[in-house]
């Protein structure tokens, strides 16, 4: 439990050949991937390609992966490369996609906003995330202070268990409990809300 | 999501679960929460719940719509599905190669010797090229006479046919290799570059580019 990696144990199983462990890694990280590559490629019908090229390029790649830096670090620096490429891609051949050849055929405001509210940037999509954010903060402070305390230390402070339970002086045991407790209490709030959008399954 | 109330096991998954994202799972119970999480959609909608659930704390730009999550992951399955099987050589999991890929590397090695037997036969048959030295440095096709043509693509397409069948092969041309394979590959280094050996030879020299992927 010393790892330094937190995703060190899935990794490993993606070495031994479980795709799906992979594909656990990509749940975590896609979000974060995304937003990353919109900060660098401005048009947005490019942001799910890019990062899912990121994503198969950290595959192929991850027999190499060595474990010197965290899995999120390394998988960063892929999406960066992949952004990069894509976007000199780009530059040679302006044509790549029909966005960012309506945006140079007819350069006005209008029509360049109406290029960006693709699948990501829908009201419908804006609307849906800001409605998850809510949701998500008044459960959190509807928490009581341990199980808050708990996953703050956790998700945003990043201790490990252990340090969590030297900060609230209680067992490891107790903060694996906390954490999972608050987890399932926001993530009650959050299941309605998303069943009642087309009952997908995952 | 009714049924997860009367489902008392899913809570103890769940827990399982919470625990592996942080990376504080036992290593025992790893296979076992990464199973669920591959059969039990439950499981599935809370792995994605908690991850959620931490990206906007840390950040609420983070909070992205369940569908597209869902279409992310979805198309990158697809993709992910034409990938070859990840193996990287770890001496822990050595003795666990499946039978397949040994199958196939038993077969590639087979292959390449009645590829080079094959030349060697005809060539002598044919005698189109007496020196010796000759047959070591595997004389490219078109200097040989038709009936080993022949011989070379069965024997090149019997390498083709059971790397394909394994699924070894990627569209561009990126190959998982097969620790013992290279060693053969190293120690016959002189066949590598041959025609005699058909298209195994080409994909063979694209499979020394796999570090493109990870700059």
């Amino acid at each position: 439990m010393t790892s330094t990696d937190v995703d060190a144990p899935l990794i490993e199983r993606v070495k031994q050949g479980d795709v799906k462990a992979f594909e656990m890694l990509v749940v975590k990280y896609q979000r974060r991937i995304e937003r990353l590559i919109g900060r660098m490629v401005r048009d947005v019908d490019l942001v799910p390609d890019i990062a899912q090229e990121t994503f198969i390029r950290a595959y192929r790649a991850i027999p190499q992966f060595r474990g010197d830096s965290a899995f999120y670090t390394w998988l960063y620096r892929i999406a960066v490369n992949t952004a990069k490429k894509a976007l000199v891609d780009l530059k040679r051949d302006p044509l790549v996609t029909e966005s960012a050849r309506a945006a140079r055929d007819d350069d006005d405001e209008t029509s360049r906003v109406e290029n960006e509210l693709t699948d990501g940037e829908t009201p419908e999509a804006v609307l849906a995330s800001k409605e998850i954010a809510a949701a998500v903060n008044a459960a959190i402070e509807a928490l009581s202070e341990d199980l808050r305390q708990a996953i703050t230390l956790r998700e945003i402070e990043g201790l490990s268990y252990e340090e969590i339970a030297e900060a609230m002086n209680c067992p490891i045991g107790t903060v694996r409990s906390r954490i999972f407790r608050a987890r399932e209490a926001i993530a009650l709030r959050l299941r309605p809300l998303l069943d009642t959008r087309e009952g997908e399954r995952w | 999501m009714s049924q997860r109330s009367e489902n008392k096991l899913s809570s103890s998954v769940d827990e399982d679960l919470s625990s592996l994202m942080d990376g504080e799972l036992n290593a025992g119970d790893v296979g076992k929460a990464c199973a669920r999480w591959r059969e039990d959609p439950d499981a599935r909608g809370s792995w994605h719940l908690y991850q959620l659930i931490g990206d906007v704390l840390r950040s609420e730009d983070l909070a992205s719509p369940l569908q597209r999550d869902q279409a992310f992951l979805s198309a990158l399955q697809r993709r992910l599905e034409k990938e070859p099987v990840v193996l990287a050589p770890s001496p822990a999991v050595a003795h666990e190669r499946s039978p397949r890929r040994t199958w196939t590397g038993a077969a590639a090695v087979a292959a390449g010797f009645a590829a080079v037997a094959g030349v060697l036969v005809v060539t002598q048959m044919s005698g189109s090229s007496p020196d010796p030295q000759t047959y070591a440095s595997a004389p490219s096709v078109d200097r040989l006479s038709s009936p080993v043509q022949a011989v070379n693509l069965q024997a090149a397409s019997g390498i083709e046919a059971s790397a394909v069948n394994a699924q070894v092969i990627v569209p561009n041309g990126q190959l998982i290799r097969d620790v013992r394979l290279d060693e053969y590959l190293a120690a016959h280094k002189k066949f590598g570059g041959s025609s005699a050996l058909g298209s195994p030879s080409g994909f063979l020299r694209n499979a020394a580019v796999t570090d493109d992927n990870s700059r």
